[in-house]
């Protein structure tokens, strides 16, 4: 940067010498405190968590010690994670939420591409109306839903089942508007080429379109996972039966508690297991992660 | 020309599978969107138990709410909670944007562990804390020298508890909303930066004349969506306030009053009349931003 200031008389000899060290020593001392700065920000921002996963190795007694062993005094192994599975049916919490994540994963990026797609590429009677619908269901936050969307989906019995778990939250606006920005993007001639040559309209979706909307459904699909897996709310009234509770309802088990000895070491182990498929997704797909984050400007 | 006319309306026939494609959705959001929000509405009109039909009561729910002293009490914990994660949240993410923007070694890895607490689920969160803010624990210890004292009552204590609650959702967003920074940061473009450099500005300067300006659109959208979010405010607040919402109901925001009224009394016209109230609030937040946005051409779209 500095570099773009003219000047008039340019230093010679040992006196440019001694601009560029001590040029060069600013900049290091410049970056060092920067470095600090941002040392003492991520310290305090990740010790809850690194406080979350050395806890899962404790006793349970040491969890609540106020003298914070950093690393674990009595290392427990995985007998923590061991208890965790007799303490509550952890596999059946993992598997329901599984399968909700997955399933909204699948059917949210297949019709938000889908409707995108008929959004940003053809004209048709309502097609305004119909998206600026869609766009409204944006702006109304899901607790205002909570109470109607209860009573509506036990009417339909389907309280206290995968179904009442699962399909209310099945698609997603967000999905529709993201996914219709990016189809706009596909050039009209491709898809006149697919139509001369006789594709179906659905096989120019399924075979071109949806294709090409592969970095925007990966965005898409990492923060659906998000919202589906950490979801809480929902499947706290819709699911009484503790074996179609998924992990984030299973787990308050042990926030609950109010016993005279609380198994403190295992509630962490089940906290780390239930953050790391998220964590996981993170340190894998970054990338896809963040841009849908940014895009999706909400944290579930 | 009769080619013509065939050609013209097979491509408006064509145009009927977009009507097709987004079918699926349209009825999916009329089915959980649009119905629920109407009866939703008509709820919040009647007197409705869960165990018998709903009654029709006209504007009663609500004229009961203005004398409901734990409705009223929610909506100055609701407000209290809005402005204790807003405004520190907006400085505060600024600030680490701007840290996490300068140039130094190790700035990737730091930056993705700052990242982390956007990972975990609020119920996470929440029992990872419940053990932090024990009253001998270790939040207590680390204050120590500043407060002195041995035992603080994170959580029971009616005056601290709220204050626990904003401190733990700041930790929760600050990262993100950095994140949304950074990248408003990153796409200044560089020249501007120079320019103002060899105006004569000095970073400071450079930064609040040039930057922070052109950072608005971001500023604004950070400050709705925080804003949006705090109105809603329930999980933490379900999780780990003794009682749920407790000690004495400091922390019955009202997303947890819909939820008292409406899955812990049955009080479904109740509950639907607070969402309603609730509902306004929110609408308030978008319209204002809405409004201080219109000079972005960016962000409205």
């Amino acid at each position: 940067m500095s570099n773009y200031a003219p000047t008039l008389n340019p230093p010679t000899g040992t006196q440019f010498q001694q601009t560029v060290a001590a040029t060069r020593w600013r900049k290091r001392m410049t970056s060092l405190m920067w470095f600090s700065i941002a040392l003492v920000l991520t310290v305090t921002f990740a010790f809850p968590l690194y406080f979350m996963v050395i806890s899962s190795f404790k006793l349970d007694r040491e969890v609540l010690s106020a003298s914070t062993q950093l690393i674990p005094a009595n290392f427990q192994g995985l007998t923590n994670y061991q208890r965790a599975f007799d303490v509550v049916p952890l596999a059946r919490f993992f598997f329901n939420s599984a399968l909700m994540a997955v399933i909204d994963v699948i059917v949210t990026v297949f019709f938000s591409a889908l409707a995108g797609y008929g959004f940003a590429k053809y004209r048709f009677r309502g097609s305004r109306i119909m998206f600026l619908f869609i766009l409204i269901t944006m702006t109304v936050p899901f607790q205002i839903l909570l109470v109607p969307l209860f009573i509506e989906v036990r009417s339909f019995g389907w309280d206290d089942s995968y179904a009442g778990l699962i399909i209310p939250g099945i698609m997603n606006a967000f999905g529709v508007f993201m996914m219709r920005q990016f189809a706009y993007n596909i050039p009209d001639e491709l898809l006149d080429a697919a139509r001369i040559d006789g594709a179906s309209e659905f096989r120019i979706f399924w075979r071109i379109v949806f294709p090409l909307l592969a970095p925007a459904s990966a965005s898409l699909a990492i923060i659906i996972f998000l919202f589906s897996w950490n979801n809480f709310l929902w499947p706290l009234i819709i699911i009484k039966d503790q074996n179609l509770a998924p992990i984030q309802v299973g787990i308050t088990a042990f926030t609950q508690t109010h016993s005279a000895e609380p198994q403190w070491g295992v509630a962490m182990a089940v906290s780390t297991l239930a953050t790391l498929p998220v964590a996981v997704l993170f340190v894998f797909f970054q990338r896809y992660f963040i841009e849908g984050l940014l895009m999706s400007g909400i944290k579930g | 020309m009769a080619a013509g006319t065939q050609k013209s309306s097979l491509i408006a026939r064509r145009q009927y599978w977009g009507l097709v494609f987004v079918l699926p959705t349209v009825i999916f959001f009329i089915v959980f969107f649009l119905y629920p929000i109407i009866s939703g509405i008509y709820y919040s009109l009647t007197d409705f138990t869960l165990l018998k039909p709903p009654v029709w009561v006209g504007l009663q729910n609500y004229q009961d709410l203005l004398k409901d002293r734990l409705f009223i009490k929610s909506i100055s914990v609701t407000l209290g909670y809005v402005a204790g994660t807003t405004i520190p949240a907006w400085i505060l993410s600024l600030f680490a944007a701007v840290v996490f923007f300068q140039k130094f070694r190790g700035r990737e890895i730091l930056k993705v562990l700052f990242f982390s607490p956007v990972l975990p689920s609020l119920i996470v969160v929440a029992i990872v804390w419940r053990i932090l803010l024990q009253p001998g624990g270790i939040l207590t210890t680390v204050l120590r020298p500043l407060t002195g004292s041995a035992e603080i009552n994170w959580l029971d204590n009616p005056t601290l508890s709220p204050i626990s609650m904003i401190i733990i959702t700041n930790w929760t967003i600050i990262p993100f909303y950095m994140l949304i920074w950074l990248s408003g940061l990153t796409a200044i473009p560089e020249e501007l930066r120079d320019a103002a450099r060899v105006d004569g500005a000095t970073r400071v300067q450079s930064f609040f004349r040039v930057e922070l300006p052109l950072l608005r659109p971001t500023g604004v959208f950070i400050a709705a969506i925080s804003t949006i979010n705090a109105f809603q405010g329930f999980t933490l607040q379900y999780a780990i306030s003794p009682g749920k919402g407790g000690p004495i109901d400091v922390n019955t925001t009202l997303g947890l009053l819909i939820w008292k009224y409406g899955f812990q009394y049955y009080r479904m016209g109740d509950a639907s009349a607070v969402s309603m109230v609730l509902f306004a609030m929110i609408m308030i937040v978008v319209l204002i931003q809405l409004w201080l946005s219109r000079s972005d051409q960016f962000s409205l779209n």
